[in-house]
């Protein structure tokens, strides 16, 4: 009996597991529908086309837990890519690897120049990274000097998504790789508590000898690195470079967070959390066709089920907090 | 009850020009006249009668600046006011080319936008615990989304009955369009209400502790409401302008406003006046 | 070796414009406990920031073990053995409790933290403490006393030597600080020394061997507790004679303004009923958690009731809001200055207006001369220390705080008064001037319901004593009748009651 009731109190207690449950439920009732989503193939397409949302909710989630926001990140995404595909289209680099770490590079420095101006600066987040949005997506624009790189140009690099390890791309081990280190770093490492730490508690934090300004610049540059590392990929996986790239995408990367139960004021939220709210918007967007619902009426019909997803949410921890207060004796 | 100690505590506020002038809002005139002569400067193309022709669009979109300042001071935020813009533009053509009369249209363009804000108030009233940022990010995808399916395939739509929309989008002197007075007025209202009334008194309140402002009676979500509210109007009424200056809409009607939402507006939260309030001054 | 543990000679600290210490001494014998006591703003929370480390001090020398020591950081004090409990837990609600404990000095191999390892030793550590709670519970979940005994349990698993508890019973009811004592007690037999800060002599006379007092960022002197009288300590912090802590007036009750009847809120109470008279002060007692704000806050619409009645006059009432609540003449000033009180970074005359801004407004267009006007005679009638009324709240003492909330009050005709915790974290001199206002305000005929588990305060304000105890209303006492053994067995009757039964 008691055993089974703390099953029961896990599954509507944590964020987590109420949100695999959505998630099974969501997948059983599309496969209900048109069986050959849940075949190794779709799921395959469907993480690779998540690939860059995924990996950016990492960041975001670093973000977000120390009570901060970066909306400029799809800005840094678009600059490194686009400097990937320049890189390749005048044969300056043409190493997959290299152009992979200039990426990487140029986002972490993107990414510690947001934190300077927000750890250093004392900028509010959103005012800086709006900032940054628009500067880094000029840039994107002055380096691409109204070009775009195409297929073509971009040579060997394009086939580096196209690589296979059992049955998934490469990329999507990559991402899978991000989540391994980012869920082994947040729970066991000093700096991934600290991140929680500082975002429970700054005053605290500050008073037990921790530096939150560094702790800020860190996970700003962090989320810099991953948007530098998505940038290449997106390059890779949509054989393309373009200015404008994942425009607006930073929305998805925030709207998978919230989903996953990241508190917009930090402290909460797990590597879990995000990882499940990046798969319900990515099993979303793929079921949506596969349900037969007009294209046009897609973006309804998301946009709806994340309201319903959030306000349900609240309606189920309300009634649960009122279960508590019946249970409470007087 | 008089005081015990006979202590007095002064009560006639200092005045001083020079704080007056220091502030940031005029250094914000400042940095608008500067940049007119530095562009006068550089470049001969850059007239004022050049970014007159340009400005019935900007001034369409300071209709949003002036209640997104309000949001802003309480601490709130409103993503979905370029989709709602988007939504009622496009709701206001397709009502037009069925030919009924101007003021027919003026009214849907508002009421699309109200229903819109209206919508947004009412969630994140009942639902307190939601953070803003991702309730008007939610509705921005339905808003856009419904205006995606209105559109249909072609993503477009093209005035037909042209009249109503040239009459408002006509200017004074062939120069200044009438938008600009209306923008005037409707800032005048609003720097009014927030300065010198016990409404605009409360969004501070909200703003700085919105804990003590309720403790203090102040109807907290009912201010909330009637911002989100007013912020849905005036993006019909900014999509209502826009409308006349594009001849039409389209899925990308009001895309960039998505966050263009007052730089400067952001960092007043809490302190004096709203800043976007000064740019329509240039004339 | 020297006797002292820890010695301090001298110590001048500046803040830009104000001297926060003056040339100040203290000195702390081994395994002693030593209250450090004084006015809000004598200089105390600075004076224990100095000591550990977090500021540092312009002038003076400190001497540890005899050993001069420098401190560069709150590390370095650490790393000496030093620990300090602050007044609020600065806790990480989010983390569990053995993350706050190690907090800073983690369990690590190779970088990888040693949770299992952590939570064993947190256990160990809360199984000392006698703690009701394990070491995998999360922060934001316990009690003020939980948390503060966490922050114990973080001191000693750094292996201090010297722990400083700054006003550590301010949050907790009298059977917490109970257990509070208890722990310190055991905390001497091991030999550890303690400083520590209170406003409440009972803490000191229970506690501490000796008493250093602090007034205006000077020292005053040390003294032994068995040799000092209440008087003499009071004179010492105060600077001045206070003749009487409790002016309570005699004040001819009137007939009865609010009745609560059967109010019920699931979970937080049941079937309260209690009435308020004209002109009474009637003092609402019980352990924190008992449910007092709970009532008050339905009683004025900020939370609702499920079931009961209200009644004003005689005449049902339905609050919805607190707009609601004080349109009707009930105003309620809130525990919490800093978060429900006031806005603190706004002026005081701003403040005071808050809840009556409409009523001196025009059409809504509010008159900003008659704010001031009204501002300043209601901030002089309760007697606030500020310059001027454009002073942010912020720059006021906690005393003063109370003051202007008091203010906000009277800017209107208010039939009943409501104060929670009205003299928490408020020094001797203002509390005696708050008391008085109280005294002020019930001659006047107003209603006053007094929520406080400070028992002196109770006693010695209140005309009638109602007592709850987990949600319900045990018991009421009148002025003559009611003592502090009567009214504990109230508050605690139920929880005794239970452990009987099981």
């Amino acid at each position: 009996m008691k055993e089974k009731k703390s099953i029961i109190k896990m599954l509507t207690g944590s964020r987590e597991a109420s949100l695999v449950i959505v998630l099974i439920v969501l997948c059983a009732l599309v496969s209900l529908r048109s069986p050959s989503f849940l075949s190794l193939q779709s799921i395959a397409d469907m993480l690779m086309n998540n690939t860059i949302i995924m990996i950016m909710a990492l960041g975001m989630l670093c973000v977000l837990l120390i009570g901060g926001i970066d909306i400029s990140i799809a800005s840094t995404l678009g600059f490194t890519g686009m400097t990937v595909g320049m890189l390749l289209k005048y044969h300056v680099v043409e190493n997959t690897f290299l152009l992979f770490l200039i990426a990487i590079g140029m986002g972490t420095l993107c990414g510690a120049l947001v934190g300077l101006a927000i750890s250093r600066g004392k900028v509010a987040p959103i005012i800086a990274t709006m900032g940054f949005m628009y500067i880094f997506r000029g840039l994107a624009y002055m380096v691409s000097n109204s070009e775009w790189a195409g297929a073509d140009a971009l040579g060997s690099f394009k086939d580096f998504a196209q690589i296979k390890v059992a049955g998934f791309s490469i990329v999507v081990w990559i991402m899978v790789f991000c989540y391994i280190l980012f869920f082994i770093v947040m729970k066991w490492t000093k700096f991934g508590r600290t991140i929680y730490a500082v975002g429970s508690n700054r005053e605290a934090a500050q008073i037990s000898g921790i530096n939150v300004a560094n702790v800020e610049l860190r996970v700003y540059a962090v989320m810099g690195a991953l948007a530098g590392l998505c940038g290449a990929l997106s390059v890779s996986i949509y054989a393309s470079a373009q200015p404008n790239m994942q425009y607006a995408k930073e929305m998805d990367v925030i709207a998978a967070c919230v989903i996953g139960g990241v508190s917009m004021s930090g402290g909460r939220g797990s590597v879990g959390g995000a990882l499940l709210g990046a798969l319900v918007l990515a099993v979303i967007a793929k079921a949506l066709p596969l349900v037969g619902i007009d294209a046009l009426a897609q973006n309804t019909v998301k946009g709806i089920i994340i309201l319903a997803v959030i306000i349900l949410n609240v309606i189920t921890q309300r009634m649960m907090n009122k279960q508590n207060l019946e249970r409470r004796e007087l | 009850m008089a005081g015990k100690s006979g202590r007095t505590i002064a009560h006639v506020p200092e005045k001083s020009v020079k704080k007056t002038l220091l502030c940031w809002e005029s250094m914000l005139v400042v940095l608008f006249i500067f940049i007119n002569i530095f562009g006068q400067g550089i470049s001969p193309n850059y007239q004022a009668s050049n970014v007159l022709r340009e400005m019935p669009r900007y001034l369409a979109e300071m209709f949003l600046m002036l209640p997104m300042a309000y949001l802003l001071v309480m601490g709130e935020i409103d993503i979905s006011v370029g989709a709602t813009v988007c939504l009622s533009a496009t709701v206001a053509c397709m009502v037009c080319n069925t030919g009924v009369p101007f003021i027919v249209v003026v009214f849907t363009a508002l009421a699309v936008g109200t229903a819109c804000g209206l919508l947004n108030g009412i969630i994140l009233t009942k639902f307190t615990e939601l953070p803003p940022m991702i309730v008007t990010l939610g509705t921005q995808i339905v808003f856009r989304g419904i205006a995606e399916i209105t559109l249909g395939s072609g993503g477009s739509v093209s005035l037909q009955h042209t009249e109503g929309f040239r009459a408002i989008s006509g200017r004074v002197g062939g120069l200044v369009p009438y938008v600009f007075f209306v923008l005037v007025i409707f800032a005048v209202i609003f720097t009014v209400v927030l300065a010198k009334t016990t409404f605009g008194r409360s969004m501070y309140a909200i703003g700085t502790n919105r804990q003590a402002a309720y403790y203090s009676g102040v109807p907290v979500q009912k201010y909330r409401l009637i911002v989100y509210t007013v912020m849905g109007t005036m993006a019909g009424l900014c999509a209502l302008f826009l409308t006349a200056y594009l001849y039409g809409a389209n899925t990308t009607t009001g895309k960039p406003l998505v966050i263009k939402k007052g730089v400067f507006t952001a960092e007043e939260k809490g302190s004096r006046r709203p800043m976007s309030f000064h740019e329509p001054l240039p004339l | 070796m020297s006797e002292y543990i820890l010695e301090l000679k001298g110590i001048t600290k500046i803040f830009p414009g104000v001297k926060a210490l003056n040339n100040v001494s203290f000195q702390l014998k081994k395994g002693e406990v030593h209250a450090l006591m004084g006015e809000n703003g004598a200089g105390k929370s600075t004076f224990i920031k100095v000591i550990t480390g977090v500021h540092k001090a312009e002038e003076g020398e400190m001497f540890l073990n005899g050993e001069k020591v420098d401190f560069k950081g709150p590390k370095d004090a650490q790393a000496a053995g030093i620990a300090a409990v602050y007044q609020h837990p600065t806790s990480y609600p989010d983390l569990s409790v053995a993350e706050n404990i190690f907090m800073g000095h983690e369990i690590k191999k190779n970088g990888i933290m040693q949770w299992k390892q952590m939570n064993e030793e947190a256990d160990k550590l809360l199984a000392q403490l006698d703690a009701d709670f394990k070491s995998t519970a999360e922060m934001g979940t316990l009690s003020v006393a939980q948390q503060q005994m966490v922050e114990i349990a973080k001191a000693l698993s750094t292996n201090a030597r010297i722990i400083i508890l700054d006003e550590p019973t301010a949050a907790l009811t009298n059977n917490e600080s109970e257990k509070l004592y208890r722990i310190v007690d055991k905390l001497r037999e091991e030999e550890v020394s303690i400083i520590f800060i209170s406003h409440r002599f009972e803490d000191m006379y229970r506690l501490a061997t000796r008493v250093t007092v602090f007034r205006d960022s000077q020292y005053i002197g040390t003294y032994d507790v068995d040799g000092i009288t209440n008087a003499d300590l009071i004179k010492a912090m105060v600077g001045r004679e206070i003749k009487d802590l409790f002016p309570k007036p005699e004040v001819q009750i009137g007939a009865e303004l609010l009745k609560i009847e059967g109010l019920s809120r699931t979970g937080f109470y049941k079937d309260v009923t209690f009435s308020v008279h004209a002109g009474e002060i009637v003092g609402l007692t019980g352990l924190v958690g008992a449910g007092r704000t709970e009532v008050v806050e339905s009683v004025c619409g900020i939370t609702r009731a499920n079931a009961g009645k209200v009644l004003l006059e005689g005449k049902e009432i339905h609050v919805k809001k607190p707009a609601d609540a004080m349109n009707l003449g009930i105003i309620l000033l809130p525990e919490d200055r800093q978060r429900t009180g006031l806005i603190l970074s706004w002026g005081l005359g701003r403040n005071v207006t808050l809840p009556t801004m409409g009523k001196y407004a025009r059409m809504g267009f509010t008159d900003d001369k008659k704010e001031r006007e009204v501002s300043k005679d209601l901030l002089e009638s309760v007697d606030t220390k500020a310059v001027t009324i454009f002073d942010p709240a912020s720059s006021l003492s906690g005393g003063n705080q109370q003051k202007v909330v008091v203010a906000k009050a009277l800017g209107q005709k208010m039939k009943v008064v409501i104060m929670d915790e009205p003299t928490k974290g408020v020094d001797v001199g203002a509390k005696a001037e708050i008391y008085q206002i109280m005294g002020d305000l019930a001659k006047q005929g107003y209603g006053i319901i007094l929520i406080s588990s400070e028992m002196p305060e109770i006693l010695g304000m209140s005309d009638r004593v109602v007592v709850m105890c987990n949600g319900k209303v045990t018991g009421e006492l009148k002025r003559g009748e009611a003592t502090q053994e009567k009214i504990l067995e109230l508050a605690m009757e139920k929880s005794k009651r239970e452990e009987e039964g099981r």
